[in-house]
C-alpha cells in the first residue's frame, strides 16, 4: 500500500511566475520520458521480477519517481500561479492554457496527453531492466534539455537534483542485472524467462 | 573452424570477449559500486542529487553549491533523501554492514527530527493527525504550496 507524506523529497521555492518555462517542464509530467511514466513503468514491471533484489529495487525506485511526479507538478504549479492574461496571450503557454488553464495536466510539452504507449511491460527480467536503463538516459537528456532552456535559479536548483537521481537509478538498474546474471546460469540469460519458464 | 562444437565447449573468449566475466557478450553491462563507496553528509547529498561523490555527474558543470538552511523541514528532508539513498544502495549491496550501519544510523537521527517536527509543524502522515483532540491533516500549507515567507 503507499501512505502520503506530506512533503516534497526536495524543497522547492519558485519565485518569478514563468509560463513558457512551465510548458516545457510539464513534459516530465506527462510525457514519454516523464516521471508518471518512469513510476508506472517500474511499479508495473515489478510484479513480473524473479528475484528479491530487482523486486526491491523497482518497488524503491518506482516510488521514488511518484515523489518526483509531485515536484515536477509543484514546478508547474508554482510557475503558474498569478498569471495575468497579458502573461499568458502572447506566450508558448497559451495552447496549453486555453485547454487547462493553470491546471497541471499530464501531457508531453509537444501536446500529446500521457499515453501507456511510452512505455512497456515485457514480463521478462532482462528486457524489462534493459528498457528501464534507456529510460533513465532518456529523462536525464530531458533534464539537460530543461537546463538549456531554462535560466531561472530556482528552477534550475530542482532540475539539477532530478537530473542527478536518474544517474543513480541508471547505476543500480545496471546493478540489478548482474545481480539477476549471477542468478542465473551466467551462459543461460537468453535461454529463459526465470518468472514464466519454471 | 569446428562447428561440431556444442554449446558447453565455448571458450572464455567466444564468450566473454575481452571484458571480464561479469560482462558477457549481448549484455548490458554497468560496473558495481563498491562497498561502502565515500559518501556526502545527508545535507550536502540532497543539494547534490546524491550521496555519492562517484555518483556524482553533473550536466555541463552545473552543480549546487549552496546547502538549504536549517530548518527543520530541511532537516528532515537531507535525512529522508539520505535514507532514500542507501535503501537503494542495499537494494543491490544487502551485505554491506558498514552502509546498513550507516543506514541504521540515519533512521534514527530521522525518528527523532520527524517527531520535533510534527509536533512544530503538522503531521506528515495519518498517524500524526489528530493532537490535542484536532484533526489538523487538512491545515493548510500542502507541499506544493508557494510559502511567501515560510520555508519551502
Amino acid at each position: 500500500m503507499f501512505i502520503y507524506k506530506k512533503s516534497l523529497q526536495y524543497p522547492i521555492k519558485i519565485d518569478k511566475p514563468n509560463p513558457r518555462l512551465a510548458s516545457i517542464i510539464i513534459s516530465q509530467y506527462g510525457g514519454p520520458d516523464g516521471e508518471l511514466g518512469a513510476s508506472l513503468r517500474y511499479l508495473s514491471q515489478r510484479y513480473s521480477m524473479p528475484f528479491p533484489e530487482q523486486k526491491a529495487l523497482l518497488t524503491d525506485i518506482g516510488t521514488e519517481e511518484l515523489s518526483h511526479l509531485e515536484m515536477i507538478g509543484t514546478i508547474v504549479h508554482q510557475l503558474t500561479r498569478n498569471l495575468k492574461d497579458s502573461q499568458i496571450k502572447d506566450s508558448a503557454f497559451a495552447p496549453y492554457f486555453v485547454d487547462h488553464t493553470a491546471g497541471v495536466y499530464p501531457t508531453s510539452a509537444s501536446g500529446f496527453p500521457w499515453s501507456a504507449a511510452s512505455m512497456q511491460v515485457k514480463g521478462d527480467a532482462i528486457a524489462d531492466l534493459t528498457e528501464d536503463l534507456a529510460a533513465e538516459q532518456k529523462a536525464r537528456v530531458t533534464y539537460d534539455n530543461i537546463l538549456r532552456l531554462s535560466d531561472d535559479p530556482d528552477v534550475n536548483d530542482v532540475i539539477k537534483f532530478l537530473r542527478e537521481r536518474e544517474v543513480v537509478h541508471f547505476q543500480r538498474f545496471g546493478e540489478a542485472i548482474e545481480k539477476l546474471r549471477e542468478r542465473l546460469n551466467q551462459k543461460n540469460v537468453y535461454c529463459m524467462n526465470p518468472s514464466f519458464d519454471k | 573452424m569446428d562447428d561440431k562444437r556444442t554449446d558447453m565447449e565455448l571458450t572464455k573468449n567466444d564468450m566473454y570477449g575481452s571484458l571480464p566475466h561479469m560482462a558477457p557478450l549481448a549484455n548490458p553491462y554497468v560496473p558495481f559500486q563498491s562497498n561502502n563507496p565515500k559518501q556526502y553528509t545527508a545535507k550536502k547529498g540532497l543539494i547534490r542529487g546524491t550521496l555519492f561523490p562517484g555518483l556524482d555527474l553533473p550536466f555541463m558543470g552545473m552543480v549546487n553549491t549552496k546547502e538549504k538552511s536549517n530548518t527543520p523541514l530541511h532537516e528532515l528532508m537531507a535525512l529522508n533523501f539520505a535514507i532514500t539513498e542507501l535503501a537503494l544502495f542495499l537494494d543491490t549491496h544487502p551485505c554491506d554492514t558498514e552502509v546498513i550501519e550507516l543506514m541504521r544510523s540515519y533512521i534514527s537521527l530521522y525518528q527523532a527530527g520527524k517527531e520535533q517536527y510534527e509536533k512544530k509543524c503538522g503531521p506528515l502522515t495519518h498517524l500524526d493527525a489528530v493532537r490535542n483532540g484536532e484533526f489538523n491533516w487538512i491545515n493548510s500549507p500542502w507541499p506544493w504550496e508557494y510559502r511567501e515567507n515560510g520555508e519551502g
